[in-house]
């Protein structure tokens, strides 16, 4: 009861007028630059840090925080109405997003999102405030063995994804990892498949490929067909959830808010991650597996539940041990040395006003986020009464200058055509497209770890069974493998003695 | 007609004349902007910043700590603004500001990756095309082990791998990393062999310490004092020349006073572009040994354990080739140079 009493301590400072403001302006500026392609929360978060000089540090690291989950809520907007992930974490959001809203149910999946990341932060940001220490220890206890456990997970989900045929989906993904081989070994430092180009060097970003493929692939094929895309009904009532829909979310939201947030508190990963892995488990558990890739609503509530839930379980590693669980929360841990507080294992203790009012702050904005968005997800969706014919400039601009924002190099610009091309090509030959941004996200992770693992074990593989997670881990993915092969053989012998 | 030819004349001739005026002011303009740069009074505009890690990396802390100070001291009344440009290891920033010949609004910030990439990845040096403005930030290391480790003093840590080579785990930063570098010496120095296991970042492979998983870590001391006070790491020795004097590392030993000869640090500072007017050189090297000078940078400096030993821009050149010459020894002996 100690801590409610930190908490309430926490309210009284968040509420100060001055303190709210910020909340407010954070949020904001989060929600634009997460709608916005190219450019994510955590480097917004950098490049508007020069704002907050002069407001005293706790404000200062409420408006970043802002930010950090109001890009959260922003990225679903994008990736709904014109496929074009807002920021990284959004990206499977746009798989089924944009075909519901291909089908005129942006409204829902819009609300949907909203909703979703309102219940993961704050079921998250009740963990943080009351299990911070406890699951800081937890968090440490995954390292390389797991996370590569866990990010097979992720790349084993390919197979399955997509409509059409596994066999399409696994080309795919496969195509996925090569461009993940491309860049520097991580291990030895030796160029992979870079010949010779230093823009390579660091190997592809995942952001101008999923705007390339997605994005811009998707103008393209429009361009030379325009009947498939329907122009949005103006009922408004079909904007709104359905008591059906909220059948379907209910669970999804759920499990993305406990996916995400124990993703988000490992100091390896971050929502990006955590929004494929929630993707990739609630393909297993929903009841219909195969509408995903082709405009699932609760696909989408998974996702974009998770991404919020680790933005904010991520905060566990950065309060508890002064270690970013993410890109976002490393900005904060750097705004709070340029403020001139040193972070480590005893922030909380040391500076309990600022953390306490923080995470204060964060209930209050992501109410906000919620008001910001569950209303307004119409009106948003109502962008979509504008004919295709003017977005189409509208999206191709967006789409390249924000990708030119995150690098500030036209080699990306580059890249983002390219890889636009190859969607189009991909969706006139009926290929799925989210096993690429699953394999390219999740390969570095699985390659780093298997080999982080093995040496760590100076070889042996037996350092997957050892250690306990690892082994739960091991024997899922074993489990997943071997489950529709069984199911295949079973099915067979069924068949088999009808014939007899 | 008579009169509208001598309208046009007219016409023709005053905008002759206005045009003839808008050069003049044009070339006058131009010549008083060409005086005042060889004057040197400082950029003209807003001034960048490019660093080669991505946010929250520890040169872009300190280059963003640089930009506030030097802003809210008056030291700089241009806006001065922290770009980004990661990839290839600094080598896309360090070529984007090559590429920027005698700008006056493009400086560059210097850490190790400048002088180590180019070695460990066989690529042309490039250190030497920007022109040092100083050198003024320099971080100290120190080496810590499990908390529950049996072992006292690097000493003990030392001896245990004489016994057990490749027994004990070092995780760090990626290869050719500061980290990797200090476990190649502290093999060398002491005639050892550990296993070093690189992560993608300092905070990643630190979580991996603490995780249990390794025995060993090289940190910074700004991300050792927290750890050591409470209790997750336990500190071997620092890595400086002589015990460091604030309260919170006077307790800390040396490597050599453990008689083990490894003294290893790093350091940050700004260069220009190449070919960027002498004066301008001399201009920033002043406006930074002013703002050295300062009360909240020297707060700055003593929150995060580091040192602010000026460099200036006579010296930085030298001591940046010194360094150089080092690292390349160094990561040959390593394996690890491709130069």
């Amino acid at each position: 009861m100690e801590i409610l009493g930190f908490l309430m301590d926490g309210f009284r400072g968040a509420l100060t007028p001055m303190n709210l403001l910020f909340v407010f302006i954070g949020c904001l500026l989060g929600q634009i630059v997460g709608a916005l392609p190219g450019i994510g929360p955590s480097a917004a978060m950098a490049i508007l840090m020069p704002l907050t000089f002069g407001v005293p540090p706790t404000t200062a690291l409420i408006m970043l925080s802002g930010i950090m989950y109001g890009g959260m809520y922003g990225g679903t907007l994008t990736s709904v109405l014109i496929n074009v992930p807002g920021e990284a974490a959004s990206v499977m959001t746009a798989v089924d997003g944009y075909q519901l809203a291909k089908q005129g149910r942006a409204g829902a999946a819009l609300s949907i999102a909203a909703i979703g990341s309102f219940y993961g932060g704050v079921a998250s940001l009740t963990a943080v405030v009351f299990l911070t220490p406890l699951l800081s220890n937890f968090a440490l206890k995954f390292n390389a063995p797991e996370y590569f456990l866990l990010a097979t997970m992720g790349i084993t989900a390919t197979a399955s994804l997509g409509s059409g045929s596994a066999v399409k989906s696994l080309m795919v993904g496969v195509f996925g990892l090569m461009i993940a081989m491309i860049g520097t070994d991580p291990m030895v430092g030796v160029n992979r498949l870079t010949f010779g180009v230093m823009e390579l060097m660091d190997g592809i970003d995942f952001i101008p490929v999923a705007i390339g493929i997605f994005g811009i692939g998707e103008v393209l094929a429009s361009l030379e067909d325009r009947k498939d895309f329907v122009v949005l009904k103006t009922r408004l009532r079909d904007l709104w959830l359905t008591a059906q829909d909220w059948a379907l979310c209910r669970m999804a939201i759920v499990r993305g808010t406990v996916v995400g947030f124990f993703v988000g508190t490992m100091p390896g990963t971050g929502p990006t991650i955590a929004s494929l892995l929630a993707y990739a488990a609630e393909h297993r558990a929903s009841k219909h597996p195969e509408n995903f890739g082709k405009g699932a609503l609760d696909a989408v509530a998974a996702a974009e539940t998770a991404n919020n839930a680790a933005a904010q379980g991520a905060l566990i590693p950065m309060l508890a041990l002064g270690i970013p669980g993410s890109q976002s929360t490393a900005v904060l841990l750097a705004a709070l040395l340029i403020l001139g507080i040193r972070p480590g294992p005893m922030l909380m203790s040391q500076q309990p006003g600022l953390v306490w009012t923080l995470l204060a702050s964060m209930y209050i904005g992501n109410i906000m986020l919620l008001i910001m968005n569950l209303p307004l997800a119409p009106l948003w969706a109502s962008i979509l009464r504008i004919p295709y014919d003017y977005l189409m400039p509208g999206i191709i601009a967006i789409s390249l200058v924000g990708v030119y924002a995150t690098s500030l190099s036209l080699f990306s610009v580059g890249i983002t055509v390219l890889f636009g091309i190859i969607g189009y090509l991909m969706l006139k030959f009926e290929l799925p497209r989210a096993p690429i941004v699953l394999a390219i996200v999740l390969a570095p992770l699985m390659e780093n770890s298997l080999r982080q693992s093995l040496m760590l074990s100076s070889g042996s593989l037996a350092i997957f069974v050892q250690r306990p997670i690892s082994a739960v881990l091991l024997l899922v993915v074993l489990t997943t493998l071997a489950l529709p092969i069984v199911r295949h053989i079973r099915d067979r012998r069924k068949r088999n003695s009808f014939d007899e | 007609m008579k009169v509208n030819w001598n309208f046009s004349l007219y016409v023709q001739r005053s905008s002759i004349l206005v045009i003839g005026l808008f050069l003049l002011a044009l070339t006058l303009f131009t010549l008083q902007g060409m005086m005042t740069a060889e004057a040197a009074e400082g950029p003209k505009g807003p001034v960048e910043i490019t660093v080669g890690t991505g946010a929250g990396g520890t040169p872009d802390v300190i280059m963003r700590r640089v930009a506030k100070i030097l802003g809210e001291e008056k030291l700089v009344e241009q806006p001065i603004v922290i770009q980004n440009r990661t990839g290839g290891s600094w080598m896309v920033a360090v070529n984007w500001v090559i590429g920027k010949k005698g700008g006056y609004d493009t400086l560059m910030g210097i850490a190790q990756p400048l002088l180590t990439t180019p070695i460990v990845q066989g690529l042309k040096t490039v250190y030497d095309q920007l022109v040092p403005i100083a050198l003024f930030v320099q971080g100290d290391l120190m080496i810590v082990a499990q908390p529950d480790s049996p072992f006292k003093s690097l000493a003990d840590f030392v001896n245990e791998a004489k016994k057990n080579p490749r027994g004990l785990k070092f995780s760090g930063s990626q290869t050719g990393s500061t980290d990797h570098m200090v476990v190649a010496l502290l093999e060398k120095a002491a005639g050892v062999k550990f296993n070093y296991i690189p992560y993608d970042s300092g905070s990643a492979a630190t979580a991996s310490f603490l995780g249990k998983n390794v025995d060993g870590l090289v940190l910074s001391l700004g991300e050792a004092v927290p750890l050591v006070q409470s209790g997750k790491v336990k500190p071997l020795a620092v890595l400086t020349e002589k015990r460091r004097a604030n309260a919170e590392l006077k307790d800390f030993l040396t490597a050599k006073e453990q008689g083990i000869d490894l003294v290893w640090g790093q350091f940050w500072g700004l260069a220009g572009a190449p070919g960027i007017d002498p004066g301008l050189v001399k201009w920033w090297n002043d406006r930074l040994q002013k703002m050295t000078a300062t009360k909240a940078w020297k707060e700055g400096i003593d929150t995060n354990f580091q040192r602010s030993d000026f460099i200036d821009y006579t010296k930085a050149p030298a001591y940046m080739a010194e360094q150089h010459k080092i690292y390349l020894q160094l990561l040959r002996d390593i394996g690890l140079a491709k130069q």
